[in-house]
């Protein structure tokens, strides 16, 4: 046990501020509870806050997510650890949760940070920024995106060279390298899990040609592409910088398919490359734009109407089930594909191919309960104790599970299992003060 | 050791040091970003003319000419004629 480990008391434990939980802590601080929302990133908001728009209204993510995360991050009732992981939960025979925290040094003091970026400005390292998944670089002081949330600069430990022209700059000294990793003990009276899902990596599908041809991008990378705080002037291949004209969708990219071992639909895929094709036929009006499925599952409310408004709007959908991925000299890509209605094998020329990658379950969620106590389903996802009439209940009495650590879902889902999990803690907190 | 404001980088570096391979990480970035700006003193070029001169490949340098745009060294210059290829010269 570490002897600087510090004892904090809350009320709730909030597991991942993505919108799920950061949705779930609002819902338990606004009645009264004090919480503690634990993030592994440097910013709240999980991925909703990196997307450009939402299916299917079209809205602006950045402008749903700025103002809940400003909430989130403002409400005296919610204490935000950034760059934090909880590493073991245990219960206790009194109804408590006692939970081991580990937070890691920002190398600045978020309060006194202007986020004048000057210290970005002055950092000579450069290294690709994860939050545009690898399309451009950024520096190793750095504010993690525009709308992050704290606004505050960050070090990059692992490639900061400790040259110092960051702190020499800093108008109000808050950077300091002095900060050390720090260790807390919680004692909390209810737990909810939030913490998300992981984006299938298609390197397990080399037929794809993923990062072997450049030219091949995920989902995520497009959604970087269309979003205003874009890497780019405006949509460009990031093989060769070419503005493309023909660009290809591959749905169900380790969804649905058992050799990569992820048997389930992500529930998004279609919706969100569906959502991509319009936006990228507003901002590129001569493009063409095919989607391959194997089918469209347009469940939702109002999905199917902008299903259709897709295909109103030219874009070509065609059943087809891609085999391989090939590159031409000229940096387009040559898909093979069985056409499903008519039963044959037909190629195709595309400048451009986008994977719409698969949900996975986040297997740090796993590693947290005491002895593997907290129970999860054949893929991985928090087990659900009762399905049907308690849906944010797991096999732990006083624990709960909210948004995509329970299965694949899409925002308006996330929110509404978030609604649940926070009733059902709020009505567990309840029960334990009336005992 | 006492710390200084403003100067605490000195007191990490001396307690745990700065890998090799950062210091050549650093150095190579900064011989790419001279050799893009030299390039680009006198004329306008698409990536694929850049990555000619360069010796680099196109994604490549792509990578580094965007992210050069990002911090204020390179800007977009115009689209060729048959709106496929921006240019790119120094800011």
């Amino acid at each position: 046990m570490n002897k600087d480990k510090r004892i904090i008391d809350y009320d709730a434990l909030v597991i991942g501020a993505g919108i799920a939980g950061g949705e779930t802590a609002l819902n338990l601080a606004n009645n009264g509870y004090k919480v503690l929302l634990v993030e592994k990133d440097r910013s709240i908001g999980g991925k909703m806050i990196l997307l450009s728009k939402v299916f299917p209204t079209l809205d602006c993510a950045a402008c749903i997510t700025t103002p809940k995360v400003s909430e989130i991050a403002r409400h005296k009732n919610i204490t935000i650890f950034t760059e934090s992981e909880v590493t073991n939960i245990t219960k206790n025979v009194e109804n408590k949760f006692t939970a081991q925290i580990t937070k890691k040094p920002r190398y600045v003091h978020v309060e006194d940070c202007t986020a004048c970026q000057l210290c970005e400005k002055v950092c000579p390292v450069n290294v690709r920024d994860q939050y545009q998944f690898g399309l451009i670089g950024r520096k190793a002081a750095f504010i993690p995106f525009s709308i992050a949330n704290p606004k505050a600069a960050a070090i990059d430990i692992e490639n900061c060279t400790l040259c110092g022209a960051c702190e020499k700059v800093c108008p109000t000294h808050c950077i300091d390298f002095t900060m050390e990793t720090e260790y807390y003990e919680l004692h909390a009276k209810t737990v909810i899990m939030a913490t998300g899902f992981n984006l299938f990596d298609p390197l397990e599908m080399p037929r794809y040609g993923y990062n072997q041809y450049k030219n091949v991008i995920t989902s995520m990378q497009m959604e970087r592409e269309i979003a205003p705080t874009r890497p780019y002037n405006t949509i460009l291949r990031p093989g060769d910088g070419k503005v493309p004209d023909k660009i290809a969708y591959v749905l169900c990219v380790g969804s649905r398919d058992k050799t990569v071992g992820n048997p389930i639909c992500s529930q998004v895929c279609c919706m969100y490359s569906i959502k991509q094709a319009q936006l990228l036929m507003g901002a590129l009006p001569m493009a063409d734009v095919t989607i391959y499925y194997i089918n469209i599952r347009s469940f939702g409310k109002g999905f199917e109407e902008f299903y259709q408004q897709a295909k109103g709007m030219g874009v070509n959908f065609i059943k087809g089930k891609i085999a391989k991925i090939t590159e031409k000299e000229n940096g387009n890509l040559i898909l093979r594909y069985e056409d499903i209605n008519e039963g044959v094998l037909k190629e195709a020329e595309h400048d451009m191919v986008v994977l719409s990658v698969g949900a996975k379950s986040n297997p740090t969620a796993k590693t947290i309960f005491d002895n593997g106590t907290l129970k999860f389903d054949q893929l991985n996802f928090i087990a659900q104790s009762d399905l049907m009439e308690s849906p944010s209940k797991t096999n732990i009495d006083g624990v709960f599970v909210a948004g995509t650590a329970s299965g694949p879902m899409d925002i308006p889902d996330s929110i509404l299992s978030a609604g649940s999990a926070s009733s059902e803690a709020i009505s567990y907190l309840i029960q334990n003060e009336l005992a | 050791m006492e710390i200084e404001v403003g100067k605490t980088a000195k007191y990490l570096r001396e307690k745990q040091g700065v890998p090799e391979h950062l210091k050549e990480e650093l150095k190579e970035f900064n011989r790419i970003k001279k050799a893009i700006s030299e390039a680009l003193k006198n004329e306008e070029l698409t990536i694929a003319q850049l990555s000619e001169k360069l010796k680099m490949s196109n994604s490549e340098t792509m990578y580094f000419v965007t992210t050069l745009v990002k911090y204020g060294v390179v800007a977009v210059g115009e689209i060729d004629d048959m709106d496929e290829y921006y240019s790119y010269k120094l800011a």
